[in-house]
């Protein structure tokens, strides 16, 4: 490349350079700080440093570790039953949304509440005396289960997530699946191919980085999850559901332990990074087939 | 023309708000959004009136979320936005630091019962005058219990169900002389699950959200077996028979059915919802639900069919949490004269009845309260029950008190849940107060 272009893709990045350091660069280095620091609301323009021991203290607090895993279940479950759904969804309503688009804009309505207002919806709808779910069930069967304690409230949470963003997982499969070229499927069908067989071998395959996308992006969505869950339960009795995020909010906000809470966070930021870097390479290898 | 007279009328508005704001001295930071602003407003117009240019008060107000982390923040930063600063019992540790403690005006002592003016003190000294109390009624059906005190079949029942459930054979009572038996034997009688002659589906509604301020409500059946946080010592002493018991008595009533399945993800709002249905023999709860369960349009199920007394005595006798809001002195204030002025006269009688007839719920002395008893027949019974069963926790208003709510929320929760064992969750209790408490 000349040097005289070179320099000027330099200096139209310039700006976009600026401000990515000023908005994510800045924080970080704050976080750095405060990560290493005894601080709090008190000391919170004067943290004191003391090395790595919030790291220390987060690793070893077993409530991390469960924090992490409640995530990392939720997660996955979720991501997993959205793709599926949303797979399902957008092959067998494909002859539908192709005469009627507009079906697409009204299953999409979801998406635009609040999570917060999604989880206060649903803690008045399944509220034993004032919710039209607990009413009915209790009509019609004499007994409901007690969906916001111990026993439900990872699967209410689950639906709920569920009930929220399949949409989502349905918009960006259904493109995928309409992107498909008819010419494709024309050529199998030539070949003999019908139904499952050529559901399985022609349109899977290729929408499979279609599929990979919305996995990903809803496992991320999910794993740090905060708003519907603390309206809907809050940390649970006991912190039985104490999300990574709520987990964080709890250290910062209630028990004003900011250095412990933005480590949590970091090494959370670690994690994430070592997965998307993970993807990165797992990606680059399978490029070339 | 009319246009012209709106902007010259709003212009002229702005200028004179302008003009106070310009005039105001002394700047209070209240806490907004309910009645306590409402009052607190009212009582502003009415000190403005009288003070002079150099000791008018203007009010500002924050957003309720995060409203003490924000105000804790500001406070450590050496602000100088405000002179006079909402406090609160439960945090008063954890701004005491950044304010200026207050000596009380003689007033105070004729204004507020003894025990309320202590919900604004930390380590023997006086940091707030208290404008509104926060403590518990147990609400109950006045309807269901007048019947069962004169039903007979309804007596015998009592009777059994109280011998199978709990050991011992009981009658029913006033619930003005119960104990947490008479209580426990209430709730179980009207559970349609144990007695199907009952009208409500259960006998109580119990708050038991991993939540902190559920946990103060809990607190008036810890204390009345004798339970404390800690010892004169400084000693923690969750882990005592007292907490045992009063711990016992919410799980016993959870897990007999007494209260809804989902009472362990329930709070104020909730609870009342609960009892507003119709659905609730009795509920221990916050004070302040009642209005709102009273109110024929919001709650006809029960309205006007409610009976308020305080908790229920216990071997250690009759106790209810309390907790004020108050208004005190910022250490960095640059106008601590005026804000002295302001404190001083918000501590009179003819404030405090300012405050109280525009929303504000102050707990004010017998001779104080008789002048807004027409009008707030609700605080004759909060002064009466503060100065009678009020406390506040060994360790209440430390600085990390706040901590300690949330911690026994989570362990006592595990508790009631299934989650941990009684002895798992004290233990756990008190390790973790014991760091939090450590001087």
């Amino acid at each position: 490349m000349p040097r005289t272009s070179r320099f000027e893709g330099r200096l139209l990045i310039a700006p976009l350079t600026a401000f990515l350091i000023a908005l994510l660069g800045f924080p970080l280095v704050l976080d750095l700080v405060y990560s290493i620091s005894r601080v709090g609301f008190e000391n919170i323009r004067a943290p004191e440093l003391i090395g790595f021991s919030n790291y220390a203290k987060a690793i070893a607090d077993p409530e991390f570790w469960a924090a992490a895993w409640f995530s990392l279940r939720f997660g996955l479950i979720v991501a997993v039953i959205q793709m599926v759904a949303g797979l399902a969804l957008a092959v067998f309503l494909a002859p539908l949304f192709a005469r009627r688009p507009w079906l697409i804009a009204l299953l999409m309505l979801p998406m635009m509440v609040a999570p917060a207002l999604v989880g206060l919806m649903y803690r008045l709808i399944l509220h034993e005396f004032v919710g039209a779910v607990p009413y009915y069930l209790l009509e019609w069967y004499g007994d409901f289960p007690a969906f916001l304690g111990r026993d439900w409230a990872f699967t209410t949470l689950v639906t709920v997530e569920t009930l929220q963003w399949t949409p989502f997982a349905l918009l960006i499969l259904h493109s995928s699946y309409a992107a498909i070229s008819p010419d494709v499927r024309e050529a199998a069908a030539l070949d003999g191919a019908r139904g499952r067989r050529l559901f399985l071998h022609i349109d899977l395959p290729l929408m499979l980085p279609a599929l990979g996308l919305t996995f990903f992006i809803r496992f991320i969505d999910s794993f740090r999850v905060f708003d519907n869950l603390y309206t809907l339960v809050g940390p649970g009795a006991g912190g039985s559901t104490t999300s990574m995020s709520i987990y964080i909010y709890q250290a910062f906000f209630k028990v004003g332990d900011i250095g412990l809470a933005v480590a949590a966070s970091m090494l959370l930021l670690a994690a994430s990074f070592a997965v998307l870097w993970a993807i990165n390479r797992l990606t680059a290898r399978k490029a070339p087939l | 023309m009319t246009r012209l007279k709106t902007l010259l009328t709003s212009a002229a508005l702005f200028a004179a708000m302008g003009a106070t704001a310009a005039m105001a001295e002394v700047t209070v930071l209240g806490w907004p959004g309910g009645p306590e602003e409402a009052g607190l407003r009212k009582a502003a117009d009415a000190y403005n009136a009288t003070a002079t240019d150099a000791d008018k008060v203007k009010l500002i107000f924050f957003n309720r979320d995060g409203f003490f982390d924000k105000l804790a923040a500001d406070l450590a930063a050496g602000s100088t936005d405000f002179d006079v600063n909402l406090i609160a019992t439960y945090a008063l540790g954890r701004y005491a630091p950044f304010m200026d403690p207050i000596t009380l005006p003689d007033a105070a002592k004729a204004t507020f019962p003894e025990k309320v003016l202590a919900t604004m003190q930390y380590d023997g000294k006086q940091y707030g005058i208290p404008t509104d109390l926060s403590l518990h009624f147990m609400y109950y059906r006045s309807d269901l219990i007048d019947k069962l005190m004169s039903d007979a079949d309804w007596k015998a029942k009592y009777g059994e169900i109280s011998e199978k459930y709990l050991g011992k054979k009981l009658e029913p009572k006033d619930p003005d002389a119960w104990t947490w038996d008479d209580w426990m034997a209430t709730a179980l009688f009207f559970t349609k699950s144990i007695n199907s002659d009952s009208p409500t589906r259960y006998g109580t509604v119990l708050q038991m959200k991993n939540l902190l301020f559920n946990m103060m409500v809990w607190h008036s059946a810890a204390r009345a077996q004798g339970g404390d946080w800690m010892n004169e010592a400084g000693e923690i002493t969750v882990d005592s028979p007292a907490y045992r018991t009063a711990l016992d008595i919410y799980k016993k009533l959870y897990d007999e059915g007494t209260s809804p399945k989902d009472s362990t993800t329930y709070e104020f709002a909730e609870a009342n919802a609960a009892f507003g249905a119709g659905q609730a023999a009795t509920m221990l709860q916050w004070n302040a639900a009642f209005g709102d369960l009273d109110n024929k349009d919001k709650t006809p199920a029960v309205a006007g069919k409610i009976g308020t007394v305080a908790p229920p005595a216990g071997p250690a006798g009759r106790f209810t949490h309390i907790h004020g809001l108050g208004l005190g002195i910022n250490k960095a204030s640059t106008h601590k004269e005026g804000a002295v002025k302001f404190l001083n006269w918000l501590a009179t009688p003819e404030a405090m009845e300012t405050y109280a007839k525009a929303g504000g719920s102050p707990a004010l002395s017998d001779e104080v309260v008789q002048k807004v008893a027409a009008e707030r027949p609700d605080l004759v019974k909060l002064g009466q029950y503060a100065g009678a069963y009020g406390f506040v926790m060994h360790g209440g208003t430390a600085a990390k008190a706040l901590q300690v709510y949330e911690l026994q929320a989570k362990e006592f929760t595990a508790y009631w849940s299934g989650d941990k064992s009684l002895d798992d969750a004290l233990a756990a209790a008190k390790a973790g107060m014991a760091d939090l408490l450590k001087p």
